[in-house]
């Protein structure tokens, strides 16, 4: 089965639009009566999008849905999606992927906030962008994202990672402030640069192929090591939470 | 005039020694009457169990506690979230849910009043904020007095006079219910960051014992003629071995009033340990229970802890402390000048841990082995045992000896090693939940006598009527029933109103705040006091002058006054 | 005529020794308050009646017209915020939870331009903190972090710190240390027995390398972090495992500045780990004098303290999202209602604009700089001033703010009923 949603241009094109139910398995099950939210106001999905499909599936994992169009403010896409495939030609809005356990989303573009956030399975490809809490946790939940794969081609934002609790977060530019905060278990790796990895790290394993800036002071230098072929720096902490993670970096740079 | 009748309950109303008749309620502007004319609302209850609206004595609802447990846990909150919807405002929670939240909920469940475990006097304005917002039960506040300076140098000085002046003003300034007191002594100690380890050992600076300040209390107490009795809980909270300073704290109380307990202990659960560690803790429930059934003086809740999440929150802040020690969750404290303490941490009991699972099995057993069911009130301290949505799972392990055995076998495969529940074959009756939910309650906190706990002519019209036919359900074989019927009324019925039926609240409501207002002689007010004033303008931050909770907090209340002996 | 223990409406420090002389309803002098306290009570010229932007310049309205626009307004809406709420009383914060649970809207308070980073970190770890007179009586240790208490606090000290008498010391001033911390040197920071120099953005890596320091990890710390020589830190360190009773106080400093809520939870754990060794507490230095208040309205009533969002019925909350800041500078709201507060002129620009693009109604007895913004105004009586209600004190405690003088105008609780009236009406309730 094949969903292609083209964003409608809106009146009031900056007021979000509540999307949890594009997801795979909802037009596995039904696609007739699907609504979205903008602010308090329940509107038909045909409202927002322009919707066509084509063919049927036999399984949730049949599904694939395309969104064309300026889809920057549509929210929630992909929220517990456990199979199938979301494909966003452009950039999407906040919480892409949300709980999402199974299936693939593909962003062309830039994802907003909290893209992948509290994740358990699956794998989601930004080849843009992430802005800040990129597979990251919730409020005052002690773990975040749980299992999966997050791929983000371009730059994250700050807080990427923060409470990783399992699962695979790669980020090939830079990371913002405070990378893999607060993680726990898990991997990160981030290609370029970051500021303060990794502070507050209980476990897990996090990999800096540029330079981390404003280091941690209260990690511990284990020495130098070699991984695939590229020399880092290894360090164990956070010793100020008596974390026992694993962080590996090419350059730092400490605040003296 | 309104009017109401219901036609055909099958009551169980203890106080009055009607067990399972089957007989019409008649009601009139909110009270329970003789009869009402031919142009009443009619209700047929067809049969099902009708009881008293239940009576929550202890439970911590609202708050400045309470609302930083909310506060502190947005992840609690997001996990039981309703739309507003007819005549019922939005709500979140969980665990510590929001004040409608909780009063939606206990009102499908019946309960139609509630007494708030902990209210530290200088906070007391917050708690009556909340109580506006609660507005499907009659709430009560327990006034805390463990670590208030004023009282202690007076048990110090030997002048039980004083004591009871202090108690006295404090409690119509605050517009609180009855005495608290939780960990005595340590609270004070906690402002160090220390604790007391017995009822023995003596508070910093202020030397007097916990002892001391537990008898004080009582005799205080009973010279302002409360309607409740002192409420305590216990020092050594939640310690391996703590039930040895139960048992010599119950050891203190004189039998010294013939119309209800001279102390209200509560979750006891929490308080009835042995052992010396967390590897050898076991259940000394018995022993605990053997000191009940010989002393009337005393009665008792349960404290039922029950396995998932939930938050626990008490006035015991070191007790939270040692808490926060052993789970490394995020820790809350918040230590009250010249008063009290508190603390609040997030737990999650869990069936595969055996300190746990003996936690669960003590509270039942509490239940079963003591053998005046006015003893021993059901409830969960919630939520620091378990969520109040738990009693109907409770009321059904209490019922039924098979279902006890099924969850029994789903726990910590060592507690059987710890615990004599196995052994116990009691199977409670309907009258005596009933005794343990309304009856009871109503009477040890001195509430019958304003129309609580019973259905009596003059009584309160808070009347729930339960889905489920007592002669049709054998409580022991079908605890699903139980469960299912206890968790969700078909009406339940407050000040004579429908409040809410099958879940759904029908009312905004508007609830009643009872307090008291012992009247004490002039020369002993602590309004005359010049040394009493200079004092407390000196050591608080808060002029004497703006503490008393102001007359706007309470819209429709309730004020017990009592003729103080002083 | 003095009226005694007046409580003043300005900062959180909510000072309720204050004595307002009157006469003919008129205040003429204040007495016990700071500067900040005079200036709010001898206040401004105040408007009289409501206002309604014109093609060039405001017109006269009448309370009713106001009312029913502000209605309108907030039921038209899509996604309508109501902003503002910490210089009101609770019992009007109150009203506006239920208002926006009815029409759908958001809710948000100053907080998140000022504590909102320290709320998410209590919400991660937690907070031991206390009421105000436990340090006030006990404390020998204090640390003032990233805040300037005489100038935005300025009794602070005197009522409940360094100048203030305490129960259990014999001479309160000789007998505590005062510690600052700061990235400047500050007013606070000079008459402080110890000053801490942070680099700027280094709050994180000092909270970081103390907290190993507390656990017997200090061989491992660079010889200097963020500007502050190892040696410095060991010594702070020891003086709060040497103090008796130990109280942080922390402000913007530590909320706004690089690592944001992670720089709080940061210092909490710091306490944390002192709580081991002594009695250590937290406290954040709240600025407007209810802020506190809205925080516990929001929590009781809506599970959440701030940026609760009731669009789609049930209440959503993540700041960063559905925090008023983020909802301007991205525009996703199309209706404001402000109230106690001056958005206009502690907002971003981009904040502002969208205000001025959208139905904007204020709340406020004076002429603000959001009143640019405006379609219409609504002058309200003022809070502890002219109208009375409930205020929570920095450490959580309730005080019942007064009326000093008789009211000529509404208060915010009388406007804000007759709009939820209005509302239940237009949705047949
Ligand atoms: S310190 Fe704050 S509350 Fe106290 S008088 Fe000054 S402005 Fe008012
Ligand atoms: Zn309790």
């Amino acid at each position: 089965m094949k969903v292609t949603l083209e964003v409608r241009p809106r009146r009031k094109p900056h007021l979000p639009i509540e999307a949890e139910k594009i997801v795979p398995r909802t037009f596995f099950e039904e696609t007739d009566g699907l609504s979205v939210f903008r602010g308090n106001k329940e509107l038909a999905l045909e409202e927002i999008f322009s919707v066509a499909i084509e063919g049927e599936a036999a399984s949730v994992d049949g599904v694939e849905i395309t969104i064309l169009g300026d889809s920057s403010r549509i929210k929630r896409v992909g929220e517990y999606m456990d199979g199938g495939r979301i494909h966003v030609m452009g950039d999407i809005g906040m919480h892409c992927g949300n709980f999402m356990s199974a299936g693939e989303i593909v962003i062309d573009g830039n994802a907003d906030a909290w893209l992948g956030r509290e994740m358990r399975g699956g794998t989601i490809r930004c080849h843009g962008s992430a802005g800040d809490f990129c597979a990251a946790g919730y409020r005052g939940e002690k773990r975040g994202m749980r299992g999966g794969t997050v791929e983000v081609f371009g730059d994250a934002g700050d807080f990427t990672a923060e409470t990783l609790a399992g699962g695979t977060v790669i980020v090939h530019g830079n990371a913002g402030d405070l990378a893999g905060v607060d993680m726990k278990d898990g991997v990160l790796t981030i290609m370029g640069d970051t500021s303060m990895a990794c502070a507050n790290m209980s476990g897990g394993r996090a990999y800096v192929h540029g330079t981390v800036y404003d280091m941690i002071p209260t990690f511990r230098n284990i020495g130098r090591e070699t991984v695939g072929g590229d020399v880092f720096t290894r360090f164990a902490g956070d010793i100020a939470n008596r974390g026992k993670g694993t962080l590996f970096i090419r350059n730092y740079k400490y605040m003296d | 005039m309104t009017e109401l009748l219901i036609r055909n309950a099958c009551v169980i109303d203890p106080i009055n020694d009607i067990c399972g008749e089957i007989m019409d309620i008649a009601v009139r502007d909110g009270k329970i009457v003789e009869s009402v004319g031919s142009g009443a609302e009619v209700i047929d209850a067809g049969g099902s169990l009708t009881m008293p609206g239940g009576i929550d004595a202890h439970t911590h609802v609202c708050g400045t506690k309470v609302n930083f447990g909310r506060y502190m846990s947005p992840e609690d909150m997001r996990a039981g979230r309703t739309a507003r919807r007819g005549h019922m405002h939005a709500t979140s929670g969980y665990s510590v849910p929001t004040t409608y939240g909780t009063s939606y909920r206990y009102s499908a469940m019946g309960y139609t009043t509630a007494l708030e475990g902990a209210m530290a006097p200088l906070e007391a304005r917050h708690t009556h904020e909340e109580f506006a917002y609660t507005p499907l039960q009659d709430m009560m506040a327990n006034t805390l007095f463990d670590g208030n300076w004023p009282v202690m140098q007076a048990i110090h000085d030997g002048d039980i006079k004083r004591v009871a002046a202090i108690v006295g003003w404090t409690l119509s300034a605050v517009k609180g219910f009855a005495i608290k007191l939780t960990n005595p002594g340590g609270t004070e100690a906690w402002g160090w960051g220390k604790d007391v380890s017995s009822i023995r050992d003596v508070v910093p600076h202020f030397e007097v014992t916990p002892a001391e300040i537990i008898r004080a209390m009582i005799e205080a107490n009973e010279m302002l003629n409360l309607p409740h009795s002192v409420h305590l809980h216990c020092n050594c909270l939640g310690k391996p071995g703590n039930y040895e300073t139960t048992l010599e704290t119950f050891d203190l109380v004189p039998n010294t009033n013939d119309k209800r307990q001279s102390l209200y202990a509560t979750h006891v659960q929490f308080h009835a340990y042995g052992g010396s560690s967390w590897r050898d803790i076991c259940s000394r429930s018995e022993e605990i229970c053997r000191a009940i059934n010989q002393k009337p003086q005393i009665v008792m809740d349960m404290g039922q802890v029950m396995f998932g999440k939930t938050t626990t929150m008490t006035a015991d802040g070191p007790m939270e402390f040692n808490l926060y020690r052993l789970y490394h969750n995020k820790w809350s404290n918040h230590d009250v000048e010249l008063e009290t303490g508190s603390g609040i941490i997030p737990v999650y009991y869990n069936r595969k841990n055996l300190v746990n699972s003996i936690m669960w099995a003590i509270g039942l057993e509490l239940a079963l082995l003591t053998d005046n069911p006015w003893q021993c009130i059901l409830a969960t301290d919630n939520p620091n045992g378990a969520p109040f949505v738990k009693y109907p799972e409770i009321i059904a392990l209490l019922m039924s000896k098979r279902y006890r055995n099924g969850v029994f076998q789903t726990v910590h495969p060592d507690t059987e090693h710890n615990v004599p529940l196995a052994a116990l074959d009691r199977e409670l009756t309907w009258k005596e939940i009933a005794i343990m939910t309304r009856a009871a309650p109503a009477k040890a906190l001195g509430i019958v006598d304003i129309g609580k706990g019973h259905l009596g002519e003059g009584a309160d019209a808070d009347i729930a009527i339960y889905p489920l036919n007592i002669n049709e359900i054998d409580p022991a074989k079908a605890p699903e029933e139980v469960i299912r019927a206890f968790g969700q009324t078909d009406y339940t019925i407050k000040r004579g109103r429908v409040v809410c039926c099958r879940g759904t609240c029908m009312v905004d409501g508007e609830n009643t705040t009872i307090w008291v207002n012992p009247r004490i002689s002039e020369n002993h007010s602590m309004d005359h006091d010049p040394e009493f004033a200079r004092n407390f303008d000196k050591n608080y931050t808060i002029r004497m002058r703006n503490y008393p909770v102001q007359e706007e907090y309470l819209q429709r209340n309730l004020c017990i006054e009592t003729e103080a002996r002083l | 005529m003095k009226k005694c223990d007046v409580i003043c409406p300005f900062c959180g420090c909510l000072c309720d020794d204050l004595e307002i002389t009157v006469e003919d309803n008129r205040i003429l002098g204040v007495d016990n308050g700071c500067t900040l306290a005079n200036a709010k009570f001898m206040g401004k010229e105040r408007l009289t009646s409501p206002i309604r932007r014109t093609d060039g310049g405001w017109e006269d309205i009448n309370y009713d017209e106001a009312i029913r626009y502000t209605v309108d307004m907030l039921l038209d809406a899509d996604r309508p915020l109501l902003y503002g709420w910490s210089g009101t009383h609770g019992e009007a914060q109150c009203i506006g939870v239920h208002m926006c649970e009815l029409v759908g809207g958001i809710i948000d308070s100053t907080t998140s331009v000022c504590h909102g980073p320290s709320i998410l970190a209590i919400q991660e770890v937690g907070h031991p903190g206390c009421t105000l007179g436990q340090v006030k009586n006990r404390a020998d240790v204090v640390i003032y972090w990233g805040c300037n208490p005489l100038e935005a606090h300025p009794r602070h000290m005197s009522r409940y710190t360094t100048y203030a008498d305490g129960y259990f010391l014999d001479n309160a001033f000789r007998d505590r240390t005062v510690v600052v911390v700061d990235v400047r040197e500050t007013e606070t920071a000079r008459v402080a027995d110890e000053f801490v120099r942070i680099k700027q953005g280094g709050d994180y890596a000092v909270l970081s390398a103390l907290r190993a320091i507390v656990r017997g990890k200090g061989d491992m710390i660079p010889p200097s972090v963020a500007g502050v020589p190892r040696s410095q830190l060991e010594r702070i360190v020891r003086m709060c495992k040497d103090a008796k009773f130990g109280a942080v106080f922390f402000g913007l400093g530590l909320t706004m500045t690089k690592g944001k809520y992670k720089n709080i939870r940061n210092a909490i754990e710091l306490v944390d780990e002192l709580s081991r060794h002594t009695k250590f507490t937290i406290t954040p230095m709240r600025g407007h004098w209810n802020v506190y208040g809205s925080n516990e309205v929001f929590t009781w009533m809506t599970g959440y303290p701030y940026a609760i969002d009731f669009c789609r019925g049930i209440a959503f909350y993540n700041p960063g999202e559905t925090s008023a800041i983020d909802i301007l500078a991205r525009k996703e709201c199309d209706a404001c209602m402000i109230i106690g507060s001056d958005p206009g002129a502690h907002f971003p620009r981009k904040c502002v604009e969208h205000l001025a693009d959208i139905p904007t109604v204020v709340i406020d007895p004076v002429p603000t700089m959001t009143t640019a913004m405006a379609n219409v105004q609504i002058p309200v009586a003022v809070s502890g001033i002219d109208a009375e209600g409930t205020a929570y004190r920095m450490d959580g405690v309730p005080f019942r703010v007064k009326k000093v003088i008789e009211p000529t105008l509404p208060s915010d609780t009388e406007v804000l009923g007759d709009m939820f009236a209005r509302m239940k009406e237009a949705k047949g309730l």
